[in-house]
């Protein structure tokens, strides 16, 4: 993993005349910590273990000092910014969690006992008591239960849910879990990067085609909303968002100033994050490839690569030709890379028993086709229509073994789940929790797939603890018997993005 | 009442050569790959012993359970799956389980992928808007066997139409009316009818996807009826049952 410098020098003198050199000279610090105060720069780097990460802010650079998304505004010492940190893509990884850890001595606001903990209840200075957010970098959600619909009247769920595991507390007893007195569901799970923000919130088409219907309407706009933000769904719009992460994450129980709000949007909205370059390879923005969060931020969003302008990945189609003028070791690379691109989208295997494609909307169960039928969003990886898709990874049996996590058992009290029966085992219902519907057991948004290098482990419970693991987990969930290299290639596509 | 009048003619015209096939059996999932969804969809008839090719229906199979099976036979169209082609067909998923059956492809190409006619496009396209002089009209959607679920690539794509309509000729009023196929009828030794209380749901979600498209609540008027009977429904393709099975949108000037 890690590389000799002088190999990282060789690789960059041979890409001269490319942006590698143009790094800046001295290095940011890594951690934006809440009302430090810094300046926000136009072009921001990082390191990570593959490359490095770029951010945007396009419109130039910003004073940080008193914006509401890094100033601590409640009582907990934490802002935004805790979670969504420009190193890790916006997001925030395991890894970082832990280095706070070790620099704080556990102190860091990032740790508060509401969502930094496994549960509140739990003595807090323990390591042990934050060990979701240290290994897996996940942060406790607490969900109401049952959900309101959007016009805040309760629904009623198709199903009940009761605990059957529940290793650190937050899903049993008076206070927590959906016997408690108000009743709630705890479940874990990783920050979502808000950079590229425009790609998730992009309206391609009227309808929401695994639903069954138009697009439901953001109350506050009367506007269709893109249903692509949040692993449940549960926030359509950014300002939704907020008020969700404003009364939770940050304990900051009044509501935001319309003026905050809109501060925290337009932020938001000039965000671009994507890998620059990588280690081996070089520029991910040279020979003819597209990498990078430029490209992002020019781009229209919202188009289905499969009806144009661009496939999805074609950024790196230029790369599919060997270029001689490369060191063997950046070549290898690169046509790793276009090889990855292109089995994304054409390597076939059958999907089956995924409520959201196999059932209701009529592909078929199972029907054939390749990872970019879901992540079909050009430039982005995310779903055009809305992206709740039950692919196994919080819901048994399809689940990796996670003693770590609660399990809950739902019976569906009329039809049963298409796949999975009556009875289901999960450690996160998704979607469930906000719909209350038992055919929506086990579906989560699908995230964006840019600067993934920078934000390990992944999917929403942080079950893939790298990139490799992701693709294994594919591998066993629908059977598709991909080669070495053709998995090697597919990590190294992601790790390009 | 009135469209059902009208519609007779064209339904005889087209249904009067070919062989219209209506029975239950466990669908047979063909693993042939030519490209994204190339799969194939076969169904047996128990009774006649026939193998037929569903896989043109607009809402396919799920290989864990019986589906009911309508279409028309298409003697002049050769089968890239093995067996009889249907088509039009539907295809409605049962709750009744079936063993999972898939078989290899055996030679069989598949059916290579195409964009289907019906399909919706992108907001980014401008809808053609509609041109006077106008008229009171009736679009049709049409629903797999006891689901009021808007089949993608078929009913969206009428609903749109439908949508497009509404929003050219600002009517007064838009009667959504959903109606359940509940009187019993005999397919393969088995009595089915649809559960009567699918024509509320059925007139009540295109109430509510019509809201979300912009028809404000005070035009709308939603009513439910069972006992249906079929009708020229372009959405049913010439196919008298699943005509039975819709919500009818009367557009009223
Ligand atoms: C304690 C950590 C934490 C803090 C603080 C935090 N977030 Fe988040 N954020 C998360 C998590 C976890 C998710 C994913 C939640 C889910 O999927 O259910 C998330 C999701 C989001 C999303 C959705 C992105 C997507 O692609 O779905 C946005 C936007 C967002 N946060 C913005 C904010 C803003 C604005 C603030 C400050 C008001 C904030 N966050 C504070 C942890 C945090
Ligand atoms: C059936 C739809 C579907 C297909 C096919 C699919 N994905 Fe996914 N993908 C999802 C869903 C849903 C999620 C979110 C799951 C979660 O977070 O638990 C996801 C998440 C991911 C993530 C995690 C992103 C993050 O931020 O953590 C990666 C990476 C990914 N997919 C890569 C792939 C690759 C590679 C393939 C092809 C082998 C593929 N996907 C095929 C639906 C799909």
């Amino acid at each position: 993993m890690i590389r000799a410098a002088p190999l990282v020098l060789a690789a960059a003198a041979l890409a001269a005349l490319t942006s590698a050199l143009a790094a800046p000279a001295s290095r940011p610090e890594r951690w934006w910590a809440p009302g430090e105060g810094r300046v926000f720069p136009a072009e921001l780097d990082y390191e990570n273990e593959t490359g490095t990460l770029r951010t945007m802010l396009v419109g130039g650079p910003m004073k940080t000092k008193g914006h509401p998304f890094f100033a601590p505004i409640g009582p907990n010492g934490r802002a935004c910014v805790t979670c969504h940190q420009p190193a890790d893509s916006m997001s925030l990884s395991a890894q970082t969690a832990q280095e706070r850890w070790t620099a704080t001595n556990g102190r860091d606001p990032l740790f508060a006992a509401g969502d930094g903990s496994n549960c509140p209840t739990l003595p807090q200075a323990t390591r042990a008591s934050h060990s979701l957010l240290l290994d897996h970098g996940l942060i406790r959600i607490q969900r109401s239960w049952p959900p309101k619909d959007l016009t805040g009247k309760a629904i009623t769920p198709d199903f009940t849910i009761e605990t059957v595991r529940d290793p650190w507390g937050c899903n049993t007893g008076a206070k927590y879990g959906p016997a408690a007195a108000s009743p709630n569901v705890s479940v874990y799970r990783r920050p979502r990067p808000i950079s590229n923000l425009k790609y998730l919130l992009a309206v391609g088409f009227a309808y929401d085609p695994k639903q069954g219907m138009p697009l439901p309407l953001d109350p506050e706009s009367g506007r269709p909303m893109s249903g692509n933000l949040m692993a449940d769904g549960r926030a359509g719009t950014l300002n939704a968002q907020m008020r969700d992460a404003a009364s939770t994450h940050l304990e900051f129980l009044k509501n935001m100033s319309a003026r905050d709000m809109a501060r925290i949007v337009y932020f938001e909205s000039r965000l671009f994050s994507a890998q620059i370059r990588d280690r081996r390879g070089g520029a991910l923005d040279a020979g003819g490839a597209e990498g990078g969060p430029d490209k992002l931020a020019r781009s229209q969003p919202g188009n289905l690569g499969s009806q144009g302008p661009a496939p999805v990945w074609s950024e790196f189609a230029a790369w599919e030709k060997p270029d001689p003028s490369l060191t063997p070791e950046q070549s290898a690379f690169r046509q790793s890379v276009a090889r990855g691109a292109r089995s994304f989208r054409e390597k076939m295997f059958l999907i089956s028993d995924s409520a959201g494609i196999n059932s209701p909307i009529g592909f078929g169960n199972p029907v054939r086709n390749s990872c970019v039928f879901c992540h079909n969003m050009t430039q982005m990886g995310n779903d055009v229509a809305p992206g709740q898709v039950d692919l196994g990874t919080t819901t048994q049996p399809f689940a990796d073994p996670a003693p770590h996590l609660p399990l809950f058992r739902i019976t569906c009290r009329r039809d049963p789940h298409p796949h999975y029966g009556r009875v289901i085992y999960t450690s996160d219902p998704g979607y469930a929790l906000t719909t209350g519907r038992c055919a929506d057991v086990g579906k989560i948004t699908l995230q964006s797939m840019r600067g993934l290098a920078a934000r390990a482990p992944y999917f929403s419970n942080g079950s893939a603890k790298d990139l490799r693991a992701v693709v294994d987990y594919y591998d066993r969930r629908y059977r598709i018997g991909y080669t070495e290299q053709e998995k090697q290639d597919l990590v190294n596509l992601m790790s390009a993005l | 009442m009135f469209a059902v009048l009208l519609a007779a003619p064209a339904f005889a015209a087209a249904a009067d050569t070919a062989e219209t096939v209506r029975f239950i059996t466990c669908p047979i999932y063909r693993d042939t790959d030519a490209g994204k969804k190339s799969g194939c969809w076969l169904a047996d008839d128990r009774a006649g012993g026939r193998r037929f090719d569903v896989s043109r229906a607009p809402s396919k199979p799920d290989w864990n359970f019986e589906i009911l099976v309508e279409g028309r036979i298409a003697a002049d169209v050769a089968s890239h799956c093995g067996g009889l082609v249907l088509e039009p067909v539907r295809s409605s998923v049962l709750p009744t389980p079936c063993p999972r059956h898939m078989l290899p492809a055996e030679g069989f190409a598949g059916n290579k992928f195409t964009l289907p006619p019906r399909n919706v496009r992108p907001l980014s396209e401008v809808r053609k808007a509609p041109e006077p002089p106008f008229a009171d009209r009736t679009f049709h959607l049409v629903f797999d066997f006891d689901k009021a679920f808007i089949v993608y690539q078929l009913d969206d794509y009428l609903l749109d139409q439908a949508i497009t309509w509404i929003r050219g000729v600002n009517p007064t009023r838009v009667v959504v009316t959903g109606w359940a196929a509940t009187d019993p009828a005999e397919v393969s030794g088995r009595t089915i009818a649809e559960d009567p209380a699918i024509a509320r749901t059925r007139a009540e979600l295109v109430g509510e996807a019509l809201r979300r498209l912009g028809v404000p609540d005070e035009k709308l008027e939603l009513r439910w009826k069972t006992s249906a009977q079929p009708v020229a429904a372009e959405g049913a393709d010439g196919l008298a049952e699943p005509s039975r099975r819709r919500v009818d949108i009367e557009v009223k000037l």
